[in-house]
């Protein structure tokens, strides 16, 4: 079995009131999933004078008062979880699967993606034909079924209020790689699906931005007025751990959901789901099917 | 009730900020330079977290709707009520139709206009600071504009007599050249060793880019240690594997321009941060102004604790003499 | 001889002569103002803030130039009344 040991922790305090804790240089879902389990175990001692637990992709950051809790012991409380923490199958970790609809080469994100071709790698193709033929996809059917196929796990929330980058849940081998736009764009509309370096993410609202565009989401992952099942609790719909599986829809099938949306009556299809580290990396496929067949069929 | 005749460049309401939401993506916001907010706070007798007016650069022209007391602290940006000069860092009153307008900036970037009983707007998760970005918080959601109506809350906590001020020696001097003391650390290693020096040897010279998401400076290019960029990080040596932003980090994209990322600051993202702020120089940085100076001091946490304890006894020292003041 | 004043910038900042790249600038030296007419802008803050004339007059010379840096109180234009 698989146990927490290839990764290299650093210590780091960001001024008086931050620890930064990096797990490793690279990303990988063992080092994410060791933050969470760190993060989750810190979320549980509730200790006094710490305000914010900000797990990320492959590090994690705590913000508290020091004149609450000392840093000193703060980063040694943090060193004891991480000591403790045991092997990959010891660790069980409770997520939700969501099924998040994408309608891929949408009339939206292609009029924004061509206003700017001037700013990208490629500026006769389009993101999708561009990202396709670098990751060796004969056409971007191909890709789409490689996003859609396997989930993501949401490996951290942040830049923005809500944006979750997510990391799919497959063998490195078989990971999408894109590099971001040669300049950024000025404008990408909200709940734009995009892609850069091996994370996808969906734009909470419109702005700039360098990822490469595929589509849009019909739901939205950010809503202030709360007014949605989903935002009852907080603005942001996505939580760090979820599991999404990115679903391509059609156009008509989107503006059902917009409507959905629109009368307040969407909701997003989840369930929960448990695993051990050790479970997922040990066999991926077997992971990826089970997942779907749980948010599906179960 | 206040209204605004004139907003000025960025006038916006805010207070200690929304603490807590940092795991969503959301900053604290909330006033720039504490230790003004705090003692423009005290000087009307408001609940230590209320919300005040942050002014910056250039000063808005607010007419009362009834008397009140007011205070202004922070940089200096000259007060006039109804033409005739008053003094900062002391408790004013004015009365209904009297006009606040503010001279040219002279020292410092922020000044603080706080008004009996607060500013009343919704508290937005726990805060009632403004975050533009998303357009929450504050009034509506953004700075304020020409006739906007602004009203007063009831967190008037003490009455303080007018003519109060606070002892010059408690009072900070801003100059245009600045040392502004960095814990280093975070990502450090990824700078060279000569990269490192560097940084804290330059005299960095503020940009026009310099506001609440943070503030960049020209100066010298840093080098980053080569190496073979790892899974994830992005393909310039000044990417990292997306992380998390403290407040007060500073990040050089590319090696150029470093980054101090203030409140309103993106949370995470893939460049090295190499160094941070220490809390009680954010007030500090709040206060500088686009083309001034400013070397970074590197010091120890125990120095950084020390300087939080030094600003912390001096707020002290106003709000205990405001109390026997009365 | 004429009265000399002179319209100072209350920002530091990026002085600009023109609305964009592509536009004439707002005045020339020689050309008469009046009260309210934009002759600059001032970037900071990535705000944009119009440097507008507090009196009649004609320029007499552009102390800084286009793109040029600025701080808060500094001249940018004299003018002869």
């Amino acid at each position: 079995m698989k146990e927490v040991s290839q990764l290299q922790t650093r210590y780091e305090y960001g001024g008086d009131e931050f620890i930064f804790v990096q797990l490793s240089e690279a990303m990988s879902l063992e080092a994410n999933f060791k933050g969470m389990a760190i993060t989750r175990k810190l979320k549980e001692a509730n200790l006094e004078g710490v305000y914010d637990i900000c797990p990320s992709n492959a590090s994690y950051m705590v913000r508290f008062d020091p004149e609450i809790i000392a840093p000193q012991a703060l980063l040694e409380k943090l060193q004891q979880i991480e000591r403790d923490l045991g092997g990959l199958d010891e660790i069980t970790i409770t997520s939700r699967l969501v099924d998040v609809p994408v309608y891929f080469n949408d009339p939206w994100t292609h009029e924004a993606l061509m206003r700017f071709r001037d700013r990208h790698q490629a500026p006769d193709s389009t993101d999708l034909e561009y990202s396709a033929k670098i990751n060796g996809y004969a056409n971007t059917d191909d890709f789409i079924e490689a996003i859609t196929s396997a989930p993501f796990l949401v490996s951290m929330i942040g830049f923005v209020p809500g944006l979750p980058w997510c990391f799919q849940m497959v063998r490195q081998e078989k990971q999408i790689e894109v590099p971001k736009y040669v300049r950024p764009r000025t404008f990408t509309p909200e709940r734009a699906f995009g892609f850069g370096g091996a994370f996808s993410v969906i734009y909470p609202v419109q702005g700039a931005g360098g990822y490469q565009l595929y589509g849009i989401a019909p739901a939205p992952i950010y809503q202030k007025e709360q007014t949605l099942f989903d935002f009852q609790d907080s603005i942001v719909f996505p939580k760090q751990g979820d599991i999404f599986r990115y679903r391509s829809i059609h156009a008509d099938e989107y503006q059902a959901i917009r409507e959905q949306v629109e009368d307040g009556s969407f909701v997003y299809h989840k369930k929960e789901i448990r695993f051990t580290p050790g479970e997922v990396l040990s066999d991926l496929e077997a992971f990826a099917e089970r997942a779907l067949r749980r948010l599906y069929h179960d | 009730m206040i209204n605004v005749k004139k907003p000025g460049l960025q006038t916006t309401v805010q207070d200690r900020g929304r603490i807590g939401y940092y795991e969503i993506g959301m900053p604290p916001s909330g006033a720039m330079d504490k230790y003004a907010f705090t003692v423009a706070n005290l000087l009307v007798g408001n609940d230590p977290n209320a919300a005040v007016l942050e002014i910056t650069y250039l000063g808005p022209v607010l007419e009362f709707g009834k008397a009140m007391k007011i205070s202004l602290t922070g940089g200096e940006i000259p007060p006039r009520i109804n033409g005739q000069p008053v003094p900062m860092w002391t408790t004013l009153e004015v009365r209904e139709g009297d006009q606040l307008s503010f001279d040219f900036v002279k020292g410092g970037a922020r000044v603080y206009l706080a008004i009996e009983g607060g500013i009343a707007v919704p508290l937005i998760m726990g805060s009632r600071s403004t975050y533009t970005l998303i357009g929450i918080g504050g009034f509506e959601g953004r700075a304020v504009a020409e006739g906007d109506v602004i009203y007063t809350a009831d967190m008037r906590k003490k009455e303080i007599p007018v003519g109060t001020r606070i002892d010059p020696d408690l009072i900070p001097a801003y100059s245009k050249t600045h040392e502004i003391r960095v814990v280093v650390g975070l990502c450090s290693y990824r700078l060279t060793e000569e990269s490192k020096q560097t940084f804290l040897d330059t005299e960095w010279t503020v940009t026009p880019e310099a506001n609440r998401t943070g503030y960049r400076h020209r100066g010298e290019k840093l080098h980053f240690v080569e190496r073979e960029q790892p899974f994830g990080a992005g393909s310039n040596p000044s990417n990292v594997t997306d992380l998390g932003y403290p407040i007060g980090s500073i990040q050089v994209p590319d090696g150029v321009e470093p980054i101090v990322l203030l409140h309103d600051a993106v949370t995470g993202g893939g460049y090295a941060t190499i160094a941070t702020v220490i809390s009680s120089d954010l007030d500090r940085m709040a206060q500088v102004k686009t083309n001034e100076k400013v070397r970074f001091v590197s010091v120890s946490l125990e120095e950084a604790l020390e300087a939080r304890r030094t600003v912390k006894q001096k707020l002290g020292v106003i709000a205990q003499f405001i109390e026997i003041g009365m | 001889m004429a009265e000399k004043t002179a319209i100072v910038s209350p920002l530091p900042g990026i002085f600009y002569r023109r609305p964009s790249p592509d536009s004439p600038e707002f005045v020339q030296a020689g050309e008469a103002i009046k009260v309210g007419d934009v002759i600059g802008l001032i970037e900071v803050m990535k705000n944009y803030y119009e440097i507008k004339a507090e009196e009649d007059g004609v320029v007499d010379q552009f102390v800084v130039g286009d793109e040029e840096l600025v701080d808060a109180g500094q001249e940018l234009v004299t003018l002869t009344k």
